[in-house]
């Protein structure tokens, strides 16, 4: 059985406990052993208490840990190959690939799940079992390796082929012209996006005399 | 011939004015017993529910949001089906197969499946469930589904339709049966509608538990043995394991709680206790759907339709959309309902649903033609509870005043007298601050270690200014 997500059900309500900080804290990309060190040995109601700047750092860490993972769980693509081959790419800076991976394992336990973290150039891979793996090769490479030893299967080629275009057609579909709200939706965008390399306030470099607002559907 | 894509578009279109898009279920663990044992299962569903991306209104596109068909007998005043000049509807299959791809892409967290009623609503519900039942037991889907019952749906029908889906809702779409006849008169309030939820919550509740008593048989016999797997999957629902506790379901007398015929603890209002109760037959409950502004209603006549509601039908949530005139259709006059009063009715709905709120004391705060006013429903009720000097001491007051005071929700609440039993005292405004307490709407009804920090006056005044 797959362990559940570090971040329990309290956490949501009463903040992180101390032993949720010492569990998830390195994962953090700036976590030191200092640090944890300096965790340790400072009382829980100090840590859970917002007003210092030391608790602040830490519950900002942990945040920052949990929120890329939520943004990955949502924003990541993925395809399914008639091989039963999951993939995407994803951009994890934290220590979350095994979360993440758990995350699509659950959901597609019968499938083998490549993920390519162009934040460090490598892919991680969860077989059926849940093994874990990470390799330092192109998300490609590793696809069609990994597809060559499996059978076709026609459970998932009733599914698998690129859908990208069905998407477009059901994303647009779903607009209501007169519930626009351009604040909402901008703020929706994960900063991630924005900031992407190539990137510059949302929109692509090479169109950077334009605004985001420009490609924003607008009802007028 | 229509193409998927092109159908997917013109549905979709159709579709996308249901504005349920929750995704939360916590069936999750008990899933692999309900549909079916096969290893090769796709899907999960969590409890907070993902979104998945985002439209330019803002609203989040987590679920399959196309109707089966646009073909309807019906023609409500209000709805596209006046003017809808192309009329296509999906096969089973082809509905199935198109929402698996997308799950298989991870844009979608679950499926909502409502449909125009071509024929009639039975012949209709029947196709509906045999694309959910394509999905469940061919593509073996285990995540979230939405099922839309049509007005006038058979019994038989929502007795499948319940053990396929994890959320069912009628469209109550207006507040009481005159209101329902100016914008659609074809349909029959009471008996299309209001008998359908009723016979809802009473299959729900005998499945659930009939499913409670053999988990407690089980338990109390402390016989470890696996329940046999079920062969028929209309029995499967008898093997979960169930996550309601019992002792949580404990009648407080004090309180003025109760337990209803099913054994189900109620408060005072009449309310469910325990609105999520774990329960693995329809986990995610019954919700509807109301049109605000296309009839005559004010808000008073929605809040007391939900009340009632949620004391007789034990609806999850009821969803408003805001009514908004489409070329065409007999109302394309009417002016189009501000998104605000959808905005106000929602807060007020929370009050009353999750922060117990009687309907007799929002009443109070209605304007004469019974409409909410303008401003934050919360901050009008705490100026008619606390009056002009009223003021509290969050270190003394229980938990019922604490979220009378604008500002302090449900978690901050709960942690002021989680800090309180740890013998903490609150004794500056920066310590109610980093519990999550919003002082700049909090203030005027506070007394902090005997110190205030602004009268309601002056606070009257700062929003005049503002
Ligand atoms: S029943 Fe009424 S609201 Fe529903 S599709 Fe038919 S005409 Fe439209």
């Amino acid at each position: 059985m797959i362990e559940k997500s570090k971040k329990t059900k309290n956490s949501r309500l009463f903040g992180f406990s101390k032993e949720e900080m010492l569990i998830n804290l390195p994962r953090h990309s700036q976590c030191s052993p200092n640090l944890l060190f300096k965790v340790q040995n400072t009382s829980e109601s100090i840590l859970k208490n917002n007003g210092s700047q030391f608790a602040r750092k830490i519950n900002q860490m942990l945040h920052e840990i949990f929120r890329e993972l939520e943004r990955n769980r949502q924003f990541t693509r993925t395809n399914l190959n008639n091989r039963g081959v999951l993939y995407g790419k994803i951009t994890l800076s934290h220590q979350n690939e095994n979360e993440l991976l758990k995350f699509f394992h659950d959901r597609f336990p019968n499938c083998f799940i490549c993920l390519y973290n162009t934040f460090k150039n490598e892919t991680i891979t969860m077989n059926e079992q849940g093994r874990f793996q990470k390799f330092q090769v192109s998300l490609d490479e590793i696809v069609k390796k990994i597809s060559l030893n499996r059978p076709i299967t026609p459970y998932f080629e009733d599914i698998s082929m690129n859908n990208e275009e069905i998407f477009q057609e059901f994303y647009s579909s779903q607009f209501i012209a007169s519930r626009e709200n351009r604040k909402y939706f901008k703020k929706m965008i994960p900063k991630y996006a924005m900031e992407m390399p190539g990137m510059k306030g949302g929109v692509e470099n090479r169109f950077r005399n334009n605004l985001l607002d420009k490609y924003i559907k607008t009802t007028k | 011939m229509v193409s998927t894509l092109e159908k997917i578009r013109i549905l979709g279109e159709n579709g996308k004015y249901d504005i349920c898009a929750s995704t939360s279920s916590s069936r999750s663990e008990s899933a692999p017993n309900l549909f079916g044992n096969t290893p090769n299962w796709i899907g999960s569903t969590i409890s907070a529910g993902v979104c998945h991306s985002y439209a330019p209104d803002g609203r989040c596109v987590s679920l399959f949001k196309v109707l089966f068909t646009n073909k309807c007998i019906y023609d409500c005043k209000y709805c596209f089906n006046n003017v809808c000049k192309k009329r296509v509807s999906f096969t089973p299959e082809e509905y199935a197969r198109t929402f698996m791809k997308l799950y298989s892409m991870n844009v979608l967290e679950g499926l909502f499946i409502s449909s125009g009623i071509c024929g009639d609503a039975d012949e209709t519900t029947k196709q509906m469930l045999e694309a959910v039942k394509l999905i469940r037991f061919k593509y073996n889907f285990r995540g979230y589904i939405h099922f839309k019952c049509l007005p006038g749906t058979s019994y038989y029908l929502l007795k499948e339709a319940v053990q396929l889906a994890d959320r069912i809702s009628v469209n109550l779409e207006a507040p009481t049966k005159e209101i329902l006849e100016e914008i659609a008169e074809q349909k029959n309030y009471n008996t299309d509608i209001i008998t359908r939820q009723r016979w809802l919550k009473e299959i729900r509740n005998k499945y659930n538990a009939k499913a409670k008593k053999i988990i407690y048989e089980k338990h109390d016999n402390q016989n470890s043995a696996e329940i046999e797997p079920q062969q028929n999957f209309s029995e499967n629902y008898l093997s979960f394991e169930c996550g309601t506790d019992r002792a949580s379901q404990k009648i407080n007398s004090e309180k003025g709680e109760w337990a209803d015929e099913w054994g189900i603890t109620r408060r005072r209002t009449g309310y469910k206790k325990i609105r999520w109760d774990g329960a693995p037959i329809l986990n995610s409950g019954q919700t509807t759907q109301m049109v605000l502004g296309a009839g005559s209603e004010t808000d008073y006549d929605i809040l007391k339709r939900l009340d009632w509601e949620y004391r007789e039908i034990d609806l999850r949530r009821g969803y408003f959309s805001a009514f908004t005139p489409i070329k065409g259709t007999p109302l394309e006059r009417k002016k189009a309902t501000p998104l605000e009063r959808e905005h106000r009715l929602y807060q007020t709905d929370w009050l009353l649903r999750l922060y117990h709120v009687p309907i007799k004391e929002i009443k109070e705060i209605l304007t004469m033609d019974e409409n909410l006013p303008k401003g934050d429903p919360k901050l009008h009720l705490a100026r008619n509870y606390f009056g002009d000097n009223g003021k509290i001491d969050p270190n003394k007051a229980s938990y019922e005043e604490l979220l009378r005071v604008p500002g302090i929700g449900l978690t901050s609440a709960r942690r002021i007298i989680q800090l309180r039993q740890d013998n903490y005292i609150i004794k500056s405004r920066s310590q109610l601050h980093s519990i999550g307490v919003i002082l700049k709407r909090a203030d005027p009804f506070l007394r902090i270690n005997g110190h205030i920090q602004t009268t309601i006056d002056a606070f009257k005044a700062i929003q005049v200014i503002q």
